[in-house]
């Protein structure tokens, strides 16, 4: 009787505080994108300015480690049951991925475009304990370019 | 190329969609399999119940049974109990076990049959009976559902449900072992019609024993106040209304002509045990 108790509890928990963290997330995801609008991240190597102009490329990167919640994981499990999208792994993905974007735009301070932007994904913390509840880390790293002028 | 910067509006990497009812759609749909899979191998577990013989049944339910010496209590009274099922066994219900009493501390006003023979005798049930024959009718009815196998079927069910709880919440979680604990109880519980017919082969083995029925329905009168199935139907609910059993009991003793008399008294020994339990029992008493 205990374990169911301690189940909801923590499925209630988990859904409550997920739900919030990740439209506060959302929220300022979408302010900085709008923020950093005018610094383009590409994947090209090249964006076609002569290489005299180019005043100075740096290697920048952002990493961002997002955790699921007790909620998700247990309705991710339920879909391993059955099989299908796993949509309530979709939000972290993208969370992770685009705060990653974010935060190298932010180290790339006053640049003009930064080029040739790799996004990666791994799990960190998987299987740490026995609960299994596991982490997703994002790395996006790029170069980026000052041009004169 | 010109680069025209520009805030996308929709995001094709997040389905819309509400986990809340997603959750409850899995669930459901899981449920519902686990109910299915338990049905099924319950009408299995009935099917393969009568193919099971003693001695299968005896070597299966042996590394259970081991730990239950252990915790036996109470010799004087442990003995009286096993010496009136001794004698039954002889005289009138033979059947192909060798019945051993454990006598467990324990409020509860029952007996429970174990598969292997082991019956189980709680001391609220020694404390409140008067009489021999209440008791003997009892034990009886415990006799009757191992005559009918009733307890393999309540059995083969828990391991049923035991064994999807393990293989979907693994064995060593808390679903599993709240599945464990709960089975205490619900595997013992046997349908209406068992209960039944467990009391029909304790009347007969009665009217054997003593030939006569008085001291048939004492057990039941006890049980109404004391634990009422209406109220704390987790136990008795499984056991048809105490009535029922009463006036179906009274009439089989009509259609059948069998006679009543004077009920026969527990000996003094036993009545004096009420209050003082002794302690453990020789490990001799038990090859």
């Amino acid at each position: 009787m205990y374990d169911l108790i301690i189940f909801l509890i923590l499925i209630t928990v988990g859904y409550i505080a997920g739900t919030l963290a990740e439209k506060r997330h959302y929220r300022s995801i979408r302010k900085r994108e709008n923020a950093f609008l005018n610094l383009p991240a590409v994947t090209m190597k090249d964006v076609g300015y002569p290489a005299e102009k180019v005043k100075s490329a740096q290697m920048v990167y952002g990493s961002a480690v997002i955790s699921i919640d007790y909620f998700k994981r247990m309705l991710a499990g339920l879909r391993n049951i059955f099989g299908g999208t796993v949509k309530s792994y979709e939000s972290l993905i993208d969370r992770a991925r685009r705060e990653a974007l974010l935060r190298m735009k932010e180290m790339a301070g006053g640049a003009t475009v930064i080029v040739n932007v790799r996004i990666e994904t791994s799990t960190i913390g998987k299987r740490a304990n026995k609960k299994g509840v596991g982490c997703l880390e994002a790395i996006a790293y790029g170069t980026a370019l000052t041009i004169e002028g | 190329m010109k680069y025209t910067p520009r805030q996308t509006e929709s995001n094709v990497n997040v389905t819309p969609t509400s986990p809340i009812r997603e959750f409850f759609v899995l669930m459901g749909g899981l449920l519902g399999i686990v109910i299915l899979i338990y049905i099924l191998l319950g009408l299995a577990v009935n099917l393969i119940v009568p193919h099971i013989s003693v001695d299968l049944e005896k070597k299966m339910a042996a590394p259970f049974i081991r730990s239950m010496y252990a915790q036996d209590a109470d010799t004087i009274r442990q003995h009286y109990v096993q010496a009136l099922i001794d004698d039954l066994q002889v005289r009138c219900a033979t059947l192909p076990y060798h019945f051993q009493v454990h006598v467990r501390k324990a409020p509860t006003i029952n007996a429970l049959a174990l598969p292997g023979g082991h019956i189980i005798v709680f001391t609220g049930l020694l404390d409140k009976v008067t009489s021999e024959n209440e008791l003997v009718f009892v034990l009886a009815h415990e006799m009757g559902h191992y005559a009918h196998r009733d307890h393999l079927r309540g059995l083969g069910r828990a391991v049923v449900f035991m064994t999807i709880s393990a293989f979907l919440f693994g064995p060593e979680s808390g679903a599993s072992r709240m599945v464990a604990r709960g089975l205490s109880m619900t595997e013992m519980s046997f349908s209406r019609s068992q209960e039944t017919q467990a009391d029909e082969f304790a009347l007969e083995t009665l009217n054997c024993a003593y030939g006569h029925v008085a001291g048939t329905t004492d057990f039941f009168e006890k049980i109404p106040r004391e634990q009422d199935p209406g109220r704390f139907g987790h136990y008795f609910s499984s056991h048809p209304e105490n009535r029922q059993r009463i006036s179906h009991l009274l009439n089989i003793s009509r259609d059948r002509s069998f006679k009543l008399a004077d009920r026969k008294p527990l000996p003094e020994a036993i009545k004096r045990s009420k209050d003082s339990s002794t302690g453990k029992p020789s490990p001799s008493a038990y090859p």
